[in-house]
């Protein structure tokens, strides 16, 4: 079987999931990704003599994912769909129609990757650059047009990248494993609330009040990721991780409970701050709403449901986040994160500030953490604790960790494969999971204890937890690199590995010289 | 680098002693200022302390006893520490199932409030025993999944994995609940609090006033001393129980010795976990409710107590358990049960920072 | 009774032993010398388990050891006084000594050979219940050299008895090696201090980054020009 085929059979079948879920209109879209997918996968493992054989080579990866993603619509429409009592409308024909589309799509695709990664390096990243960016620009108008209403969750799933990229600073540059990350995205997020909302009196109502607080909110939890990182400079690793998630759980707390806010001083009695009536600070449980939106000149405010100037919004603070790491990545603070990742007293002797390394490193995973939070609040126009709690914390780390500790590009990866899974995919695998129960399997089951049991148990989004728990688990054990490693990160794992087999392991060896 | 001269360096003017001391009461100071806000409220403790002096005796009776639970699961986070320098992220996991398994073979047996005390006692022995097992036998498969071939790699990686183990523990927890056409003492809801019958005898042995002591509460003390107790002796004077002190104290210096170290160490968390599950056990009859998510609360205790203690240090664990019992139980009734949580991890932070060693702790780590 | 083939040990990637073969005799006592780094401790960490060779072959008495774990190989009846001395520093005297016989369930061999090391380092009978951490040096020297002898080993491995001590002690120490030797116990033992090794050893080997550079008897190597000029500080 040829290399073309081979990627382009992988690049399919991640995409037939997909389709399998959501039905033909999803095609178009994975059509496009699966195409592009397997030409890069394939360029990645073939030498090509030239950039026709490159073109056609990339057509072929691209048209044998499209043409699984055309079984993939068919087995949805005519297989599935009717199992979960919603026999799809169309004709055949039209679900064989899509299905070409899908495959001319992917042809196209990897053919036009394929021209791409034939010319020199530097026309090479931009074309493929060009190609990315002319995807993520017209991708909410695609998904408007075939209504397959991703947008809304994408944008979502982007503000958690945010935070990805965030706490990649903290755990994949600097190396210290914080826990509690979720703690300063609620500070942003209540530093945003506070301000553009009625909870403290506030509510700046400037039409360009978004813009400053979001900034503000950024600065807010820097301050608190200097704050809350002072104390853990002492503490090794896994104490470090301890504190953190301390940290993590204390302030979810915190919020949670500063609703009567009255502050005396302690020894005279004088009455500070709420006298007259204490603040009710965060609104406890039931949180802080509504939050303002912002405002551009030419867009007008920003509305709940009008997805488009969220979707850029939230695309240009990514785009921001990237370069700004980036360029800490490069820059001295860079390097020294990475020589105290590597060896703390090494480091401190060749003249680096630990002390200053290691706050700037969670003030600056702060700071993004912030830009984040105060999206949210705006874009969802209400926050509460229960947002905030240590499983987010968990999720951002699986993110960094299933991507690749240090690396961007990793990151966003992994952020991507496990928001989508967790916000997309999986709700609607339990939708369709209970219809097919409800149309084809309960009804077939007698006993009506053993019916309810079913119906309420066999829920793959009851199995979150699980599934994060075990990528944890699996990633460390098999690839504790992440997908795309940082090629100094796989020799520190490995190098440890080798280490140990030397010590540990009851190999053959090998013959005497 | 330390300035350890007698120069004294130009712009600080103050002496360290001088500058911790400020430290302190600085801090001291914003505790008093902030601390209302978390239930700390000084004047208003006093006077209600003052005013009703028995409650406080009757809060120190139940921390005491809830302190006595704490203790053992601390007892679980110090073992594993002092012989692998692993936070067993999904100890309290461990321990949150192995209640669920309580209840499941109470369940099971048909035994509850109605039946005998005979009934009852064979009951509730039988449920230890398969407690006791199923933690032991859960944490040490645990180890030898997901933790051993890690013990080479980089600090974090098992750590990590621990957490992750803890997640997939709690999704279990939350199936388990959800098991009403097996177990129909799990109730309607998946993620509910399960109810434990009331087996432990209610008859009071000394009462004044609002101090009740009844004899559920002196079982559970006597029962977590003795079980610590227990371990003690073992790790004391058993073969296994002075392998597992070198093991802890020196692991290649162990291995010179003829110990099988990693039998050692699968030993270790198979005790570990057979006292998760006398606490699980313990934690379902004495407080009568059980839900997939207590780990959090109670690991966070649990370690808090046996950091507190002297990680390592199974003394220590004890004093820690029964100290971290008594503060939970103050700050439940005199500052906010809400803030109760937030308060002992206070306590983790000040601590680490300050005493990192914890009460009994030696320099190195210790066992005994 | 012990014979190293071309052993090669590395950590991670940096090979510290780079092809070591010799040879101890029954009854022997064999000692390794050579500088800092050279690679002596790897070479009795590599004997004892707790390093791997990547290649060569170690036999003792005809078995192979680099495939076993650390505590067959203690059965088998090599024990060792490790660098450091590595005593348990929470356990007493006492039960430091209980721990070296740890391997064997013989409970009247085993209070036989307290005896014997009690009565070599009578020292320590004085302080049986005292925890070894607050040992001196020396002390902990001989606890840990007493602890080896516990487990009644055919072959004992001596690492760098006289770190750290007094010269009188050192004196003691290797005059305590000859009398264990003459018990009938054959010593592997490796060392910084070439002049007191080399006085004592029957055969002798030199170990220089890796490599058996030199072997020869003990006299000999004494009196040899490059031992006496790189190891015995003359000119």
């Amino acid at each position: 079987m040829s290399p073309a085929v081979r990627t382009g059979i992988s690049a399919g079948l991640l995409a037939v999931v997909v389709v399998l879920l959501f039905g033909n209109l999803s095609g178009v879209v994975l059509g496009l990704l699966a195409g592009a997918g397997a030409a890069i996968l394939l360029d990645s493992r073939v030498e090509w003599p030239n950039r026709n054989a490159a073109i056609v080579g990339g057509a072929t990866a691209g048209a044998v994912a499209g043409l699984l993603i055309l079984v993939g619509q068919f087995i949805h429409d005519l297989f599935l769909m009717p199992l979960a009592g919603q026999p799809v409308a169309t004709a055949p024909g039209s679900t064989l129609q899509a299905g070409l589309i899908a495959v001319v799509l992917a042809a196209l695709a990897g053919a036009a990757v394929g021209a791409i990664v034939t010319q020199a390096e530097r026309p090479r990243q931009l074309g493929l650059l060009g190609l990315l960016v002319a995807f993520v620009i017209l991708f909410p108008f695609l998904d408007q047009q075939i209504q397959l209403g991703w947008t809304p969750t994408v944008i979502s799933v982007l503000i958690y990248v945010v935070l990805a990229l965030g706490l990649n600073i903290v755990v994949g540059y600097a190396g210290l494993l914080d826990l509690g990350y979720a703690a300063f995205f609620a500070i942003g997020a209540y530093t945003t609330g506070l301000l553009l909302s009625p909870q403290i009196g506030i509510n700046w109502d400037h039409p360009l009040s978004f813009w400053l607080v979001i900034w503000i909110a950024a600065a807010v939890a820097g301050l608190f990721g200097l704050i809350l990182g002072a104390p853990t400079l002492p503490l090794r690793g896994d104490y470090l991780a301890i504190v953190t998630l301390g940290f993590g759980e204390i302030v979810p707390i915190v919020f949670r409970n500063l609703t009567r806010v009255e502050i005396k001083e302690p020894f005279t009695g004088t009455c500070l701050i709420g006298c007259d009536k204490a603040i009710n600070l965060t609104g406890g449980e039931a949180g802080i709403n509504p939050i303002s939106h912002p405002w551009l000149p030419l867009v007008g405010q920003f509305r709940t449901g009008q997805d488009l100037p969220w979707y850029f919004l939230i695309v240009a603070i990514i785009a921001l986040t990237i370069f700004l790491i980036s360029r800490l990545r490069n820059s001295r603070l860079g390097r020294a994160w990475t020589a105290m990742r590597e060896d703390e007293l090494a480091a401190s002797s060749m003249g680096i500030d630990i002390v200053r390394t290691k706050l700037l490193a969670f003030a600056m995973g702060a700071t993004f953490s912030g830009f984040g939070g105060a999206f949210f609040a705006s874009y969802i126009s209400a926050i509460f604790p229960g947002v905030f709690d240590f499983s987010v914390s968990v999720i951002i780390l699986c993110m960094v960790i299933l991507g690749g500790l240090g690396n961007i590009t990793g990151v966003i990866l992994g952020g991507l494969i496990i928001m989508m899974s967790d916000r997309l995919f999986l709700p609607q695998l339990a939708t369709l999971v209970k219809n097919i129960l409800n149309t084809s399997v309960l009804p077939t089951i007698a006993d009506p204890a053993m019916k309810d049991f079913v119906a309420t148990s066999v829920d793959p989004s009851q199995f979150r937890l699980l599934l994060f728990g075990l990528t944890l688990v699996i990633m460390m054990l098999v690839r504790p690199e992440g997908l795309i490693p940082n090629v100094r990160r796989r020799a520190e794992f490995h190098e440890a590995e080798a280490g140990a087999e030397a010590t540990v392991a009851t190999e053959a060896k090998a013959p005497a010289k | 680098m330390a300035t350890t001269s007698p120069t004294v360096r130009t712009g600080s003017a103050l002496p360290r002693w001088a500058r911790n001391l400020a430290l302190t009461l600085l801090i001291l100071y914003i505790v008093l200022l902030v601390g209302p806000i978390a239930g700390l409220d000084a004047p208003r403790i006093w006077q209600s302390i003052a005013a009703e002096p028995k409650t406080l005796v009757q809060v120190a009776l139940v921390g005491l006893a809830n302190g006595s639970i704490i203790a053992i699961i601390a007892l679980g986070y110090t073992l594993v520490y002092g012989i692998i320098e692993l936070i067993n992220f999904a100890h309290a996991d461990v321990f949150m199932l192995t209640a669920f398994m309580s209840l499941t073979v109470l369940g099971a047996i048909g035994v509850d409030q109605k039946s005998s005390s005979g009934q009852i006692f064979v009951g509730v022995l039988v449920a230890l025993v398969v407690a006791v097992l199923f933690g032991a036998l859960l944490n040490a498969s645990i180890e030898r999944l997901a933790y051993r071939r890690l013990r080479n790699a980089p600090r974090l990686a098992p750590l990590i994995s621990a957490i992750g183990v803890s997640f997939i523990l709690q999704n279990l927890g939350l199936f388990w609940g959800g098991l009403r056409i097996i177990f129909p003492v799990m109730g309607v809801n998946a993620a509910a609090p399960k109810t434990f019958p009331q087996l432990l005898p209610e008859g009071i042995l000394f009462q004044d006033g609002p101090i009740i002591f009844r004899q559920k509460d002196l079982i559970i003390i006597l029962a977590s001393v003795a079980f610590m107790i227990a371990l003690r002796l073992f790790v004391q004077y058993t073969r296994l129980g002075k392998a597992m002190r070198a093991t802890a104290q020196n692991r290649d210096a162990a291995k010179i010795m003829g110990i099988n170290v990693d039998t050692v160490i699968a030993f270790t968390f198979l005790l570990g976990g057979g006292l998760a599950g006398v606490a699980g056990l313990l934690v379902g009859l004495y407080n009568g409710t059980i839900v997939f998510n207590m780990g959090l609360t109670a690991g966070l205790r649990a370690f808090t107590a046996a950091v507190l203690g002297g990680i390592g240090n199974i003394t220590g664990a004890m004093l820690g358990g029964f100290l971290i019992g008594l503060l939970a139980a103050f700050s439940d009734v005199y500052f906010s049960s809400r803030w109760t949580n937030a308060w002992v991890f206070a306590i983790l932070v000040v601590i680490l920072i300050f005493r990192p060693l914890g009460l009994l702790g030696e320099a190195g780590g210790e066992k005994a | 009774m012990l014979e190293l083939r071309d052993v090669q040990t590395y950590y991670g990637n940096i090979q510290a032993l780079k092809g070591i073969s010799l040879k101890v005799n029954q009854g022997e006592v064999v000692t390794l010398i050579g500088s800092n780094g050279a690679g002596k401790t790897t070479t009795l960490r590599t004997i004892q388990g707790l390093n791997r060779p990547r290649y060569g072959t170690i036999l003792f008495e005809g078995k192979a050891l680099e495939t076993l774990p650390t505590d067959t190989i203690v059965r088998l009846g090599i024990s060792q006084s490790p660098e450091g001395r590595l005593v348990f520093p929470r356990m007493t005297v006492r039960e430091n000594l209980e721990m070296g016989a740890f391997s064997r369930s013989d409970k009247e061999g085993i209070a036989q050979d307290m005896e014997r090391a009690l009565n070599l380092f009578p020292r320590l009978r004085e302080r049986l219940a005292q925890k070894a951490g607050t040992l001196s040096g020396g002390e902990q020297q001989m606890l840990a050299i007493g602890r080896a002898l516990m487990a009644r080993p055919r072959l004992l491995l001596l690492d760098e008895p006289s770190m750290g001590l007094a010269p009188m002690l050192v004196e003691q120490i290797f005059q305590t090696v000859i009398e264990i030797n003459e018990q009938g116990t054959t010593v592997l033992l490796v060392e910084q201090n070439a002049r007191m090794a080399l006085a004592v050893a029957d055969r002798g080997y030199v170990l220089q980054t890796g490599r058996i550079v030199l072997e020869d008897t003990g006299p000999n190597l004494l009196r040899s020009e490059t031992v006496r000029k790189a190891y015995l500080g003359e000119h």
